[in-house]
C-alpha cells in the first residue's frame, strides 16, 4: 500500500500541538531511538556509508556486485549500553550496486547517510500490503519498508535488469527508488529493510492519498480505513468522488511516457499487483494551516519525535518558508513551492486549475512476482477468499495495460493519443471508456465507469 | 630491515650511511583510507583503530571511569562476500580492550584520538627490527608517533590486572611519567589466527635519528649485545656494553633532578604492582652526525629507490616536505616536546637522548611458576633473569641509572 508519511503540520482541527523539531549536533551521532532496532538500522547505515566511502568507485560494476554482501556482528560487553543493544549483526545487500543507484538517482552518501542517522527514523502509521512496518527519515525523504526474505529474494532477482532499466532512463522513471537493503539481527531476530525515495514531500503536507491499481474488485477504503488521519483511498473512492488531476498537458504526456515504459518494464519481469501511489497537496488550506500554527504559538508541545507513542505518529512537515526550518536552507519556497530536485515526484496543477493543488505520483510495491502468485494461490485455492478478493486473475501483460489505462484516465484534459498497435490485441481492450473530449473541464462530474 | 609496507609508505627522506637509500614519504590523500598494506594482519589493524575511534566518537566522553569500564570490550566480526577484496580480507575480527579507559589514557598523555588514528591509518604502519624480549614483533606508526608491540595473551591478562592501578597512577602523575604509555589494546583475528597488540608512545623521536641504542637493566649478568645484534643496522646494545664504550648520559642539573623523580616514583610503582625485568631504554641523536647525513642524502636524491626499516631513522628537521611539522621549520638538533615527550637535550653535547622505560609486563609470581617449571632445564635466556625480587630489581635498577647520569 501507500508509502504515508503522514503531514500533520498544523492539524488545526486535532488536540495534539507541534514543537519544531531540534537537530542534534552533527558531530556526535548516538543513534538514540526508541526501539533498539532502529538504533541497529542508524548504527548499520552509519557504518556501511563510512565503509563504502573508503571503497573506491569503479568504473563500472560487475557480475559478483550483484550477489555481494557485507556482514557485520558486533559484541560489546560493558561498553556503549546506552543507546545500542550489545549484540546485534547488520547485513548489506549489493552495496556497491544500491551505492551506483543512488548515485544515479541524485543522492549523495552523506546526505543519504545524515537523513537516516542524524535522528532516528519516525513510524509511519500506514500500513503495507501485509501489515508491513513504514518508518520515514527524520527529514521526510527516504522510506524505510519492512520486507520478507521473499521479496529480498525477489529484489536479488530483478537487481540487474531493474539496475540496466535505471541507467537506460537515466533514474528518470516513477519506479521506487531503491537505495539500500538491509537485514537487521537483534535480539536472535532478523529484520529485512529497503530504504526508497519517500514519494511524498519532505516539506508541503498531503491532504489526500490514493492507492489505484487499476482493479474492479474491492478497491475501497473500508471504515477503519476512513478513521485514520490521512486515509489512503482506493479506485472506486477515486472514481465515486469524480476525481481527477488537473495537471497541463506537458506534464501529463511526460508522466505518461514514464510510466508506459515502466509498466511494460515491470511485465517484462513478471511483476503485478503494483500501485499508483497517488498525494494531493492543497496549497490554499496548507496556507490556513500554517496561519493557524502561528496563531497556536507558545502552546506547542507536541512530540514527535519517532518515539512511537503520542496520538500523532509520522512526519509532519514545518511551514514551508518559515525561517527556523533547516529544511529550507537552499532558500524560502512560497506556498506550494518544491524543490523538484528533492521532490522528483511533484508536479504541479495546471495554471487554470480551479484549485491550486501539487500531485505526488509514483509507482510502489513492485515485488510481486507472478509465478510466487500463482504458486501461493494454488496453495491457498481451498481457503475462502478475503485479501485473496484483491488478487486479480489477470496475468502481469494484462495488469500492466489495465493499469495504464486506467491511470491515463485519471487526469483533466484531452484524451491521451490512443495505445500503440504494440499496446493492442486482436480483441482486446480499446479505449472505450475514455472520459472527457474537452480541456476545459474544471470539475470532472461525478460518474462510475466500467472497467 | 624490514619492508616498509603498503603503497609509497616507505618514509624517511634522508638516507644513512648504511647502503639503502630511501625515498621521500608521500601521504595518501586523507579522505579515502583504503588500509592498504604488504600483511592482512596490519590491514586489519588500520580498518580496526580507524573503527573503534569513530565508535568512540559517537559515545560520550563520561566524567569519569567506572569499574565496568575496565573489564568492558568491544568486539566485532566482519564477514564480506564479493566486497571489499582489495584491500581486507573477507573475513576478521577485532576486539578492543577497555575502549573507554584507553580513549581517557589517550586523552592524559596529550593524544587527540583523530590525529592518533591518522598515525594509525592514513598509510600503514612499519615493520621494525626491533625485537622484544621473547622476539616479539614490533611496527611502527608510518610518521613513527607510536609502537605497535605484539604481545601474549598473558601480557594481556597482565595489562588488565594493573590497568586500574596503572590509569591512577596515570592521573596522580598528570601523565608525566616514564612509564610505557599504553594507549590501546587489540585482538586481531585473521585467518583463524589470533594476535594481541598494544599500541605506545614512541620513546624514540618521530623525527630526529638514533645512532646508538642501549637496553639497561642494571642487572650483572650477560647483559650485552650478541655479535647476531651487532651486526644490525641498529643494533640494541646493553649494560655491559654501555660500560664497556664508556659511554656517558650529559645532562645538565635540573633536566636530571626532574628525570630522577619520575623514574624514582615509576620504579616504586612497579615494584608496588610486583613487577620485574623492565628496562631503560636509551636512544642517542647525534645533531652533527645527523647535519651529515642529510648533506649526503641531498647528495644521493636521484638514487633514491631504497627502504628503510623503521626503527628511529628520522627525516631533516627542516626538509620542506616534512608535513608532521606544520609549524615552523625545526633547526637541527631541535624538537617539539609534546610529541617527542622523552627527548632531553645534552647540556655540552650536541647530542639529544630519548629515554624511557620499557617491558613492565613481567610479574614476579608468574616468573616463579615459569622457573619451577624450568628448574630442570639448562639456563639459556635464563641466565638474564635475575633472581632478585620486584623491590631489589626496582632499587638496584634505579641505582644504576642514577650512576651513568653523572
Amino acid at each position: 500500500m501507500s508509502a504515508n508519511c503522514t503531514s500533520a503540520a498544523a492539524v488545526s482541527a486535532s488536540k495534539t500541538k507541534t514543537k519544531k523539531k531540534h537537530f542534534i549536533g552533527q558531530k556526535v551521532k548516538l543513534f538514540r531511538a526508541s526501539e533498539p532496532i532502529l538504533s541497529v538500522f542508524m548504527w548499520g547505515v552509519n557504518h556501511t556509508v563510512n565503509e563504502l566511502s573508503n571503497v573506491p568507485v569503479p568504473v563500472m560494476l560487475m557480475p559478483d556486485d550483484f550477489k555481494a554482501y557485507s556482514k557485520i556482528k558486533v559484541d560489546n560487553h560493558l561498553f556503549n549500553k546506552e543507546n545500542l543493544p550489545s549484540r546485534f549483526k547488520f547485513k548489506e545487500y549489493c552495496p556497491m550496486v544500491f551505492r551506483n543507484l543512488r548515485e544515479r538517482f541524485g543522492i549523495d552518501d552523506q546526505d543519504y547517510q545524515n537523513s537516516l542517522t542524524r535522528s532516528a527514523p519516525l513510524n509511519s502509521d500506514s500500513q503495507g500490503r501485509f501489515g508491513n512496518r513504514f518508518l520515514c527519515s527524520y527529514d521526510h525523504r527516504f522510506v524505510i519498508k519492512t520486507i520478507s526474505s521473499e521479496d529480498i529474494a525477489e529484489m536479488h532477482s530483478i537487481l540487474k535488469k531493474y539496475h540496466q532499466f535505471i541507467v537506460e532512463c537515466h533514474g528518470n522513471t516513477l519506479l521506487p527508488q531503491f537505495l539500500g537493503m538491509y537485514r537487521l539481527t537483534v535480539d536472535g531476530v532478523e529484520t529485512y529493510m529497503v530504504v526508497t525515495r519517500n514519494v511524498f514531500s519532505h516539506r508541503l503536507t498531503v491532504h489526500r492519498k490514493y492507492d489505484l491499481k487499476g482493479s474492479t474488485v474491492s478497491r475501497e477504503a473500508s471504515d477503519k480505513e476512513k478513521a485514520k488521519e490521512l486515509p489512503t483511498f482506493k479506485d472506486n473512492d477515486f472514481l465515486n468522488e469524480g476525481q481527477k488531476l488537473q495537471i497541463g498537458d506537458d506534464n501529463k504526456k511526460y508522466f505518461l511516457e514514464k510510466l508506459k515504459r515502466d509498466v511494460e518494464f515491470l511485465a517484462t519481469l513478471k511483476i503485478m499487483d503494483y500501485s499508483l501511489l497517488v498525494g494531493i497537496h492543497d496549497v490554499e488550506r496548507a496556507e490556513q494551516e500554517e496561519m493557524d500554527v502561528e496563531g497556536a504559538g507558545e502552546e506547542e508541545e507536541y512530540e514527535n519525535d519517532g518515539m512511537g507513542g503520542g496520538a500523532l505518529t509520522g512526519s509532519f512537515g514545518t511551514p514551508p518558508d518559515s525561517p527556523g526550518n533547516p529544511l529550507n536552507c537552499g532558500g524560502f519556497f512560497g506556498p506550494g513551492e518544491f524543490d523538484p530536485s528533492v521532490d522528483v515526484y511533484a508536479i504541479k496543477s495546471r495554471d487554470g486549475a480551479g484549485k491550486k493543488e501539487v500531485y505526488f505520483m509514483a509507482i510502489i510495491d513492485i515485488l510481486t512476482h507472478y509465478d510466487a502468485k500463482k504458486k501461493a494461490a494454488h496453495a491457498a485455492k481451498t481457503v475462502k477468499h478475503g485479501a485473496g478478493a484483491e488478487i486479480s486473475t489477470v496475468n502481469p501483460e494484462q495488469y500492466s495495460k489495465r493499469f495504464y489505462e486506467f491511470m491515463s484516465n485519471i487526469f483533466v484534459g484531452p484524451t491521451p493519443p490512443p495505445p500503440t498497435h504494440a499496446q493492442l490485441r486482436p480483441g482486446g481492450t480499446g479505449p472505450s471508456h475514455l472520459l472527457h473530449s474537452s480541456s476545459s473541464f474544471l470539475f470532472a462530474p461525478a460518474r462510475k465507469l466500467s472497467h | 630491515g624490514g619492508e616498509g609496507g603498503g603503497l609509497g609508505s616507505s618514509s624517511i627522506a634522508a638516507s644513512i650511511a648504511s647502503k639503502t637509500k630511501t625515498k621521500k614519504k608521500h601521504f595518501v590523500a586523507q579522505k579515502v583510507k583504503l588500509f592498504r598494506a604488504s600483511d592482512p594482519l596490519l590491514s586489519v589493524l588500520m580498518w580496526g583503530v580507524n573503527h573503534s575511534i569513530n565508535e568512540l566518537s559517537h559515545i560520550q566522553i563520561p566524567i569519569m571511569l567506572m569499574p565496568d569500564d575496565f573489564k568492558a570490550y568491544s568486539k566485532i566480526k566482519v564477514d564480506n562476500h564479493l566486497f571489499n577484496k582489495e584491500n581486507m580480507p573477507s573475513h576478521f575480527k577485532f576486539k578492543e580492550y577497555c575502549p573507554l579507559v584507553f580513549r581517557n589514557l589517550r586523552e592524559r598523555f596529550g593524544i587527540d584520538d583523530q590525529e592518533f588514528s591518522n598515525s594509525l591509518t592514513r598509510s600503514a604502519p612499519l615493520n621494525s627490527d626491533a625485537q622484544g624480549r621473547s622476539g616479539a614483533r614490533f611496527h611502527t606508526s608510518y610518521d613513527k608517533r607510536y609502537v605497535i608491540k605484539t604481545i601474549s595473551s598473558e601480557d594481556v591478562a597482565e595489562m588488565h590486572n594493573i590497568l586500574k592501578k596503572y590509569h591512577q597512577f596515570i592521573v596522580e602523575c598528570h601523565g608525566n611519567t616514564l612509564l610505557p604509555q599504553f594507549l590501546g589494546m587489540y585482538r586481531l583475528t585473521v585467518d583463524g589466527d589470533e594476535t594481541y597488540m598494544i599500541v605506545t608512545r614512541n620513546v624514540f623521536s618521530h623525527r630526529l635519528s638514533v645512532y646508538k641504542k642501549y637496553d639497561l637493566k642494571g642487572s650483572t649478568v650477560a647483559r650485552e649485545a650478541s655479535d647476531k645484534e651487532k651486526a644490525k643496522e641498529l643494533p640494541t646494545y646493553k649494560d655491559n656494553d654501555f660500560i664497556n664504550d664508556g659511554q656517558k648520559i650529559y645532562i645538565d642539573g635540573e633536566n636530571k633532578k626532574m628525570f630522577l623523580e619520575k623514574l624514582r616514583k615509576d620504579v616504586e610503582f612497579l615494584a608496588q604492582l610486583k613487577l620485574m625485568d623492565y628496562s631503560l631504554l636509551v636512544g642517542i641523536h647525534d645533531v652533527e652526525r645527523a647535519e651529515q647525513e642529510e648533506v649526503d642524502s641531498e647528495d644521493n636524491e636521484a638514487e633514491d629507490d631504497g627502504e628503510s626499516d623503521g626503527g628511529g631513522v628520522g627525516t631533516p628537521p627542516d626538509s620542506p616536505s616534512n608535513t608532521l611539522d606544520s609549524t615552523k621549520p625545526l633547526s637541527p638538533g631541535e624538537f617539539d616536546p609534546s610529541i617527542d615527550v622523552y627527548a632531553i637535550k645534552s647540556a655540552p653535547r650536541k647530542e639529544v637522548y630519548f629515554m624511557a622505560i620499557i617491558d613492565i609486563l613481567q610479574h614476579y609470581d608468574a616468573k616463579k611458576k615459569a622457573a619451577h617449571a624450568a628448574k630442570t632445564v639448562k639456563h639459556g635466556a635464563g641466565a638474564e633473569i635475575s633472581t632478585v625480587n620486584p623491590e631489589q630489581y626496582s632499587k638496584r635498577f634505579y641505582d644504576f641509572i642514577a650512576t651513568i647520569l653523572s
